[in-house]
């Protein structure tokens, strides 16, 4: 198959650590964590009472569009933001406005948008509890009263699939889509996705996205049964970690053709390089010992990139502090990088869980911090457990060994997944 | 350039509310007979829609066998464990400690996962007066059972079916609403074209014949308000159509390289042979008049197959039943096709079984493989007076015979996602090898 580049020309993110790429490396390279105090409701009595939200939400703001409110979510906020800010940052909406019609149409029609969506799995359900208050256990009153108690547009406001719509109807997007609902994996793969529907020539600009809002207390009760909750901080490969805290945001990149780019005299901020996604299939809440699913994702993501692993300049792992998670990590790394391994950082730490757009933040925050030839230090890093042993990563910033990045991504059910790409300096 | 990798479909798994498997399910569709009656599953006496299409009589225990597993699985959980294991078994082939790597899967999942005893002890918990109260869950059971946490991730139904079958290649959940079915077998297509698999196990699975489901469509008016008359609630096409029918279950597929495929001599249904995918970008709910989004998608399936859109011989058409949704995709029927659209025969599957969702596509994506296999276009039930904005060439009330070519099967979501998916007869891809193409 004949392989065009595919470069990166909008990079955003919404997250506890900033409203743009630019603030959240500043973040992380200052050392600061964002983990705070749930603001959400009262966690006097509960397991943990941390995680890094989004300060000083505002949703009419972050849309642009009060109206837009009714319809979505906080989740699906922060994705019709991050999506709106990588597309403008790419020079779309002023390009397009130059179009005659009909080449308008064109354009759009070659224009997609891949999606990661997660975000109030619970809280979804919560809307129909002052119905069921008041029709007690008579599904036969909860039938009757429905319509006058429960907002009448309900479902669209529940839609997976919102972010996909909104963000294409208000940027004309009319190409090949996905919305990818695989939990933490979500993110990375619509990136992945959204590289091969390039590499088919089925799209010549492609918009990925991923958000997420899982700080809930459903949530956060079950995590904290599952044992993967921290008592206070995130602190991943640390002898320390003892778990993993929640986050919330997204974030998007443009990706297209080096054509379709040259076009719009778009700035490149770098390259899309290739792509893997593996699965342990061991059950939901199971992770093997040897790191079999994310070293095969790796090794996937090299062989589609026509990359060594000695060309790889820095790694942001998964890092999400559970001790499994983080010693399966490390034997994945060791397996296909050796005694020669890159600077490996984590964002967790800093920025929390965001789960569905974790890969895809991660992506972004990578991107950016190769831009500068700078890998954050993980700042809450003491002494690295013995399980995370060989494992090359520090508590100070350090210089990247080349422009690639490495980022990884793990999810519930077995999944790995691992994306390459080039940052532009 | 070495010729792109094609793909057959060698496995098919149903259970639908025209039945358990696929030979009952494809009778029933052939019969066209339609599955709507009075909700069972629950009190739907208060609701102003009280109908809907259940699957019936459906044990997960004997084909599962795994108490355990069956533990970790919600409704429509079962219902895709239950078809994946039929559309594995149907092709005669499963993944193997050497290949497992090679072999991928993705899911078109509901929306909906929690059951509504769940949401009804934590409502009873923490909200009794309807506010929720975040300390109300505390001590609560359904709040502190892990259990009941994995089922209602979006991963739980694709972590099932990677456990059950030991697939650890690229695993995903795709969700477009009604597109989701199609999208997902759309995706597995192209993981195998792009060699990052061998093979795919690939469907869609969903219930949301729930409280909670119920409400969200008809609380839109989406579904037919004809609780006297469910087995003729959903009447694609017809003039005095009045809503979709809310239906349940599962589809599932095997997909293969087809050398592959060929050489160990399997079954093979159809060439998955195209797969378009569009945005409508218009708004939430409603379609274009015009038809476009739909008329982008199906453009693209049959350009992604490498055909003409002379070469078309059946739509399986989305066809919810809805006055917008018919008229639009008729509309874009009549676009795609230019003047022959008289020449391709259409009928909705959701006429016999309702409206499956996110299972939707992938169940239909089965009808039209089998549809190919026994030259038989399935017909729409229900049809008693055609709309005349649905100016198409429906297949009405008895099967119609004669070789399929390449069949056509649209998903068309909420959302604006369009799937289309194009198959190919197997006797014209052998002969499109056999030419070198």
């Amino acid at each position: 198959m004949e392989m065009s580049r595919i470069v990166i020309t909008g990079n955003s993110a919404i997250c506890a650590a900033g409203l743009d790429p630019t603030a959240i490396v500043d973040t992380l390279t200052a050392g600061r964590s964002m983990i705070g105090p749930i603001a959400g409701w009262d966690t006097e009595k509960w397991p943990t009472s941390l995680a890094a939200e989004v300060s000083d939400y505002n949703g009419g703001k972050l849309l642009g569009d009060r109206k837009l409110l009714k319809l979505v979510r906080r989740s699906d906020v922060f994705g019709i933001y991050a999506g709106t800010q990588a597309i403008e940052q790419a020079g779309l909406p002023a390009y397009t406005e130059t179009l005659d019609e009909a080449t308008a149409a064109e354009y759009a029609d070659q224009t997609g948008c891949y999606v990661g969506s997660g975000g109030g799995a619970f809280e979804v359900s919560y809307d129909f509890f002052p119905l069921m208050a008041e029709s007690g256990d008579s599904l036969a009153t909860f039938g009757k009263e429905l319509s006058n108690t429960v907002n009448p547009m309900w479902l669209l406001r529940s839609l997976p699939n919102n972010v996909l719509c909104h963000v294409s109807i208000r940027n004309q997007l009319k190409g090949p889509n996905g919305c990818i609902t695989n939990h933490t994996t979500s993110g990375i793969l619509s990136v992945i996705e959204s590289a091969w529907a390039l590499r088919e020539g089925d799209a010549q600009r492609v918009v990925a996205i991923a958000h997420d809002a899982p700080i809930e207390p459903q949530t956060l009760l079950y995590l904290d049964q599952v044992g993967l909750v921290s008592k206070d901080v995130l602190r991943p490969f640390d002898s320390r970690h003892d778990g993993c805290v929640l986050g919330e945001g997204a974030a998007a990149l443009m990706l297209e053709t080096e054509a379709s780019a040259k076009q719009r005299g778009a700035s490149i901020l770098g390259e899309y390089l290739g792509g893997g996604d593996a699965s342990e299939g061991e059950g939901i809440f199971c992770i093997r010992a040897d790191g079999d699913g994310l070293s095969r994702a790796i090794e996937l993501a090299l062989a589609d990139a026509g990359l060594q692993a000695s060309e790889v300049g820095m790694i942001v792992a998964h890092g999400n502090g559970t001790e499994q998670s983080d010693a399966s990590e490390t034997a994945a790394l060791l397996r296909v990088f050796g005694k020669d391994m890159p600077p490996v950082t984590a964002n967790k730490w800093s920025i929390g869980h965001l789960f569905a757009s974790s890969g895809l933040v991660d992506i972004v925050i990578g991107l950016e911090a190769a831009r500068r030839g700078v890998v954050p230090g993980v700042a809450n890093l003491e002494q690295l457990a013995a399980s995370c042993a060989g494992l090359n990563i520090t508590k100070q910033n350090r210089e990247t060994r080349s422009d690639v990045v490495l980022v990884l991504c793990r999810g519930f059910a077995g999944t790995n997944a691992a994306v390459l790409l080039r940052a532009a300096r | 350039m070495t010729a792109r990798r094609r793909v057959a479909i060698t496995g098919i798994g149903l259970v639908t509310p025209a039945g358990l498997d696929v030979a009952s399910t494809w009778a029933r569709v052939k019969a066209a007979k339609g599955c709507g009656g009075p909700i069972t599953l629950f009190d739907a006496s208060g609701f102003s829609t009280r109908i809907a299409a259940e699957v019936k009589g459906f044990d997960s225990l004997p084909p599962i066998d795994d108490r355990k597993l069956l533990k970790y699985a919600s409704r429509a959980h079962r219902f895709a464990l239950a078809a994946a294991d039929q559309a594995i078994t149907d092709a005669g082939i499963r993944p193997t400690q050497q290949d497992a790597a090679r072999w991928g899967c993705v899911v078109g999942a509901g929306m909906m996962t929690i059951a509504h005893a769940e949401i009804a002890a934590i409502q009873k918990a923490a909200a009794p007066d309807g506010e929720f109260q975040a300390n109300g869950i505390l001590e609560e059971p359904v709040a502190n059972d892990v259990v009941a946490f994995s089922r209602s991730l979006s991963t739980a139904g694709i972590s099932l079916l990677l456990r059950r079958f030991g697939i650890r290649g690229y695993a995903s959940s795709v969700h477009t609403a009604c597109a989701s079915g199609g999208q997902a077998v759309g995706t597995a297509l192209r993981l195998i074209r792009r060699g990052v698999a061998d093979r795919v196990l690939a469907g869609g699975f969903d219930s949301m014949i729930s409280p909670v489901g119920l409400s969200g469509f008809c609380l839109l008016s989406a579904v037919s308000p004809d609780n006297d008359n469910p087995e003729r609630a959903s009447r694609p096409f017809d003039l005095t159509r009045n809503g979709f029918l809310l239906g349940e279950g599962a589809g599932f597929l095997v997909l293969e390289e087809w050398n592959s495929a060929v050489q160990r001599g399997a079954t093979i249904y159809a060439e998955l042979a195209g797969d378009g995918n569009s945005l409508s970008s218009y708004r939430i709910t409603d379609s274009h008049p015009s038809g476009d989004g739909p008329i982008q998608a199906m453009r693209r399936a049959i350009a992604d197959a490498g055909a003409e859109q002379s070469d078309i011989d059946y739509l399986n058409a989305h066809g919810t039943s809805t006055p917008m949704n018919d008229r639009s995709e008729c509309a874009a029927v009549n676009v795609v096709f230019e003047g022959r659209a008289k020449e391709v025969g259409v009928s909705s599957t959701k006429s016999v079984m309702g409206h499956l969702i996110a299972a939707a596509g992938a169940v239909e994506a089965g009808i039209c493989a089998l549809a190919i296999r026994d030259g038989l276009m399935p017909p729409n039930a229900n049809l008693q007076q055609l709309d005349p904005d649905c100016d198409v060439n429906i297949v009405r009330d008895v099967p119609r015979a004669g070789r399929i070519g390449m069949a056509l099967s649209n998903s068309l979501g909420f959302g604006g996602s369009n799937s289309c998916l194009a198959f190919r007869n197997p006797e014209e891809t052998a002969a499109l090898i056999a030419a070198g193409r």
